[in-house]
């Protein structure tokens, strides 16, 4: 039946953007997690990818987290020569994070969890009216 | 006189089906609305007349029952062709779903379905009346 199918689809979306929801939250989490020896590099930031697959069973183009790529953007920089992870010039290296940005794939990644929970409301309640028939 | 044999029944089926199948579809656009270089599809839409017509809209091959001993085999594996529409925005990353509009169109499947239901339901039960001594 094409609904259940309709509900599968959307609930590939819902695990696709939760997935992304994982990996930005591991960004937040780590904004200024410096590197453990002096001078090196610091976290860096991780950009979930989408792509879509197609499903044979359900006939459709399902969503499906892809490969997490790093991001290549420069480091921050801070001079704070006491800091344990300065280099010898006193400089310490900051992950690329920007907060701004991850605030706002986020709210992306809740819009889009959002809209496929009302595609499975829908679904849901067209397989109640269908059920509803029997009732006369 | 199978109650399925009934033209209004049988268009209300195809409807249904066909609502079935664009919810489908629609679940497919909005699940994949951020993937890079997915196009938005819908699919086309019932022609009334051709159906009314009593043609079969669906253009699927269906079985004809030529001798009343046979099962009528009715069409369990239609498909609807989809299409690719224009819509107004194309993300850099070549995806073309426009999210509002995706919800548009799910309200209105839906709704619609509800309607076909309801006809159903009503046809019912004016054969029920039909029916039943008076």
């Amino acid at each position: 039946m094409d609904l259940i199918k309709s509900i599968s689809i959307a609930a590939s979306g819902l695990r696709a953007e939760s997935g992304r929801m994982r990996v930005i939250a591991e960004n937040l989490a780590n904004s200024d997690s410096t590197s453990p020896v002096p001078g090196g590099d610091p976290y860096r930031r991780k950009v979930p990818t989408f792509a879509s697959r197609f499903d044979s069973d359900l006939d459709a183009q399902v969503v499906e987290l892809g490969r997490i790529r790093r991001d290549v953007a420069p480091f921050r920089s801070d001079y704070d020569p006491g800091n344990p992870s300065a280099d010898a010039k006193g400089y310490v290296k900051l992950p690329n994070v920007n907060p701004l940005v991850e605030q706002m794939d986020m709210r992306e990644a809740q819009r889009a969890y959002e809209a496929n929970l009302n595609v499975i409301g829908a679904a849901r309640r067209m397989i109640a009216r269908t059920l509803d028939i029997l009732r006369g | 006189m199978a109650f399925a044999d009934m033209p209004l029944v049988g268009m209300l089926k195809t409807r249904m089906r066909w609502l079935e199948a664009r919810q489908k579809v629609l679940s497919e656009n909005v699940a994949n609305a951020e993937t890079p270089g997915y196009r938005q599809r819908d699919l086309k839409s019932l022609d009334f007349k051709h159906l009314v017509a009593g043609g079969d809209s669906t253009g699927a091959v269906v079985p004809m029952r030529t001798n009343p001993m046979h099962i009528s085999v009715g069409p369990t594996d239609v498909r609807f062709g989809a299409d690719r529409e224009r819509t107004f925005e194309t993300t850099p990353d070549g995806n073309s779903v426009v999210m509002e509009d995706e919800m548009m169109k799910v309200a209105e499947t839906q709704q619609d379905y509800q309607l076909a239901t309801m006809l159903y339901g009503k046809s019912l039960s004016l054969l029920k009346m039909a029916v039943r001594r008076g």
